[in-house]
């Protein structure tokens, strides 16, 4: 029930992309996962690392608009 | 003889009859064209035509391990296109598709720098026309700065060259330095074609405003030209590296901010282009085998998504994100492709970005370039977040849609489906693009590691945006223009530059004029078939070009 009340919430496609996220972190308990270089290796990096670049990106993103961004006909 | 022509010669010198053809035996003919071009890479490796003229060797076709793989790809990018623009009957822009893919291709396999520049003009002066091909206002300006550019470039090459050849005493295409004059002024022109930072902004100036099938062909071929030169000729040069890092880091906030999607997707082709430049600067057997696979995939990934974005200008006349959305309904099979290539380049297992990202990723780790590494990273989320997300996301759903629009036309389709399944093919069995890289090495993309880290990198990036938009964090497109690195050339210097030189500006603008009419006086006489727009465009290109050359001869003859 609590389940199926969480679905509502956040939409069929927002869930299924959360379980399969659910499921990528619990891959990581298989066995030791390698990386190029040390920091790589830590519990979850990329998970974290994806998900504060995505934030970062939108955020910084935004914050340039107003500096680089002008009217549709500004060179005409 | 006829054999050893390089690959492309034919389709750049068949081009001519393209006009006298009836549109179906125009596409006809042009596939004719691509297949007996590619006939011609089974001749095997080595140099294979040579023409002495005044004691110079011009090397005109020479294939080694290198230039297979960017000929193969060119080979099928121009096969694609000439699909893809089935549907049209413009003569222009075909002998404009054929010509510029066949100098391109013939580019691959010049041997020494004069020969290289040859080509190098050649695929600046048919691909303008491609820019031409939009038809609009815009278009026209954007060809016109387009023009000034590239032919600077090869300006720059020619400079270069004739440096090299008196000091080295030949003009042989090999390894060069930066340390020397004639190898930084090459460098520069390998550098303007492969949009370097701050000399990208013609890329993205003008890719947008070409036609749908004129951008398809563009996205293709210059730059990854210039990718081609860099590795052959500055392969483990130092500074490739952090250069092509910034490539890949500063057009992923630019892409955010942009409305026309065709745009976001120029920027994201000069994001991509970074991850090759850093393979380039590593330089390593594996590592220029990864640029090679790279620009392998991205020419055929980065082509459906410009095709996809070409079929919804088509269609609903815009690319506009803030125009656009709910397009699902209309064009599914558009929708699928998108996806597919949307997939591809941001590296999903069993796509082919993923295959030849991996190789570059791997090159950077055995260097231990952790911040180099960590910049890539970065971008790949950045990629994902752009091309990934936003491109099928504001094209094809966001919002519901009040007007109807049809599916793409059956050719369009048809050649979404061939890239569309090469993409798919490259990710599943990376082994045959493996095998004709330039190097052999012995190389597993697909282990436990690589695939988790990179799953896991990209599926919590969309629980990101997902979480943006479900919370209604991310902002709606805004209609706009985003400064970038052409805002110098076309605000900057005409605000200083008018009122400062206005005399100077009066002389060269008589100059101008007489250029200009004497070139409008050849061509009315020869030029009956073309419509004035085109020579009120190429007038100003022509005499900025002269311009241009009269200024690098002279400074040659003060460098010598």
């Amino acid at each position: 029930m609590i389940l199926l009340k969480l679905i509502k919430k956040f939409g069929k496609i927002n869930s299924i992309v959360l379980f399969i996220c659910i499921l990528l972190l619990l891959l990581e308990f298989v066995g030791h996962r390698h990386g190029e270089f040390k920091i790589e290796e830590f519990l979850f990096f990329p998970a974290l690392f994806g998900y504060i670049s995505c934030i970062v990106i939108f955020k910084v993103g935004v914050a340039l608009r107003s500096i680089f961004m002008r009217d549709e006909d500004y060179y005409d | 003889m006829i054999n050893s022509l390089p690959p492309g010669f034919i389709m750049f010198i068949g081009a001519f009859l393209i006009p006298f053809l009836p549109k179906l035996g125009r596409q006809i003919y042009m596939i004719f064209l691509v297949l007996l071009s590619a006939f011609f890479l089974f001749n095997g490796f080595g140099t294979h035509l040579t023409i002495n003229v005044l004691d110079y060797n011009f090397i005109i076709n020479h294939s080694d391990n290198l230039s297979l793989p960017f000929a193969i790809v060119f080979h099928i990018a121009a096969f694609i296109t000439i699909i893809y623009g089935a549907h049209k009957d413009d003569w222009k822009e075909n002998v404009a598709v054929i010509s510029y893919a066949g100098a391109a291709i013939a580019a691959l396999h010049a041997g020494d720098l004069f020969t290289l520049f040859f080509w190098w003009e050649a695929t600046a002066f048919t691909s303008v026309f491609l820019v031409l091909g939009g038809n609009t206002t815009r278009a026209y300006r954007a060809a016109f700065r387009y023009i000034v550019i590239q032919v600077g470039s090869g300006m720059f090459l020619l400079a270069g060259a004739v440096l090299f050849l008196y000091s080295n005493g030949n003009a042989l295409l090999g390894q060069m330095s930066i340390d020397d004059t004639s190898g930084l002024l090459i460098f520069l022109a390998f550098g303007i074609k492969a949009a370097f930072p701050f000399l990208n902004g013609w890329l993205q100036d003008t890719y947008p405003e070409a036609s749908e099938v004129g951008t398809v062909a563009l996205s293709s071929f210059t730059t990854k030209l210039a990718i081609y030169a860099l590795a052959r000729s500055f392969a483990g040069t130092d500074i490739l590296i952090y250069i092509g890092a910034l490539m890949t880091f500063f057009p992923i906030f630019f892409a955010v901010i942009e409305n026309d999607l065709r745009r976001v997707l120029a920027y994201s082709l000069n994001n991509q282009l970074g991850f090759m430049v850093v393979a380039v600067g590593i330089g390593t057997e594996l590592a220029i085998n990864g640029a090679a696979a790279h620009a392998f995939a991205h020419i055929i990934y980065k082509g459906l998504l410009f095709m996809s974005m070409g079929a919804v200008l088509y269609r609903a006349g815009t690319t506009k994100a803030s125009e656009l959305g709910g397009l699902y309904k209309y064009m599914p099979f558009t929708t699928i492709f998108c996806i597919i290539g949307a997939m591809s380049i941001s590296a999903f297992p069993l796509f082919s970005g993923f295959v030849a990202k991996s190789l570059i990723m791997s090159s950077l780790g055995g260097m231990g370039m952790v911040l180099i590494y960590f910049i890539l990273f970065f971008a790949s989320a950045g990629v994902l977040e752009h091309s990934g997300i936003k491109i099928p996301y504001f094209a094809f759903f966001a919002h519901e849609r009040k007007n109807k629009v049809k599916e793409a036309p059956i050719n369009m389709l048809i050649a979404m489906g061939i890239a569309a399944f090469l993409c798919i093919a490259i990710g599943v069995f990376p082994k045959y693009l493996y095998q004709i890289l330039p190097y052999a090495v012995e190389y597993q993309p697909y282990t436990l590691d690589h695939v988790i880290s990179q799953l896991q990198l990209l599926v919590f990036a969309i629980i990101a945006f997902l979480f943006l938009v479900k919370f209604k964090l991310y902002p709606s497109e805004i209609r706009s223009t985003v400064l970038n690195s052409d805002w110098f050339y076309r605000k900057m210097l005409p605000g200083i530059g008018k009122p400062l030189f206005k005399k100077i500006g009066l002389l060269t603008d008589s100059l101008y004029k007489n250029l200009g009419l004497s070139f409008k006086q050849v061509l009315s006489k020869s030029y009956k078939f073309s419509n004035l727009s085109y020579i009120k465009v190429t007038t100003p290109s022509f005499a900025g070009t002269i311009l241009i050359s009269i200024l690098f001869i002279m400074l040659v003859i003060v460098l010598v």
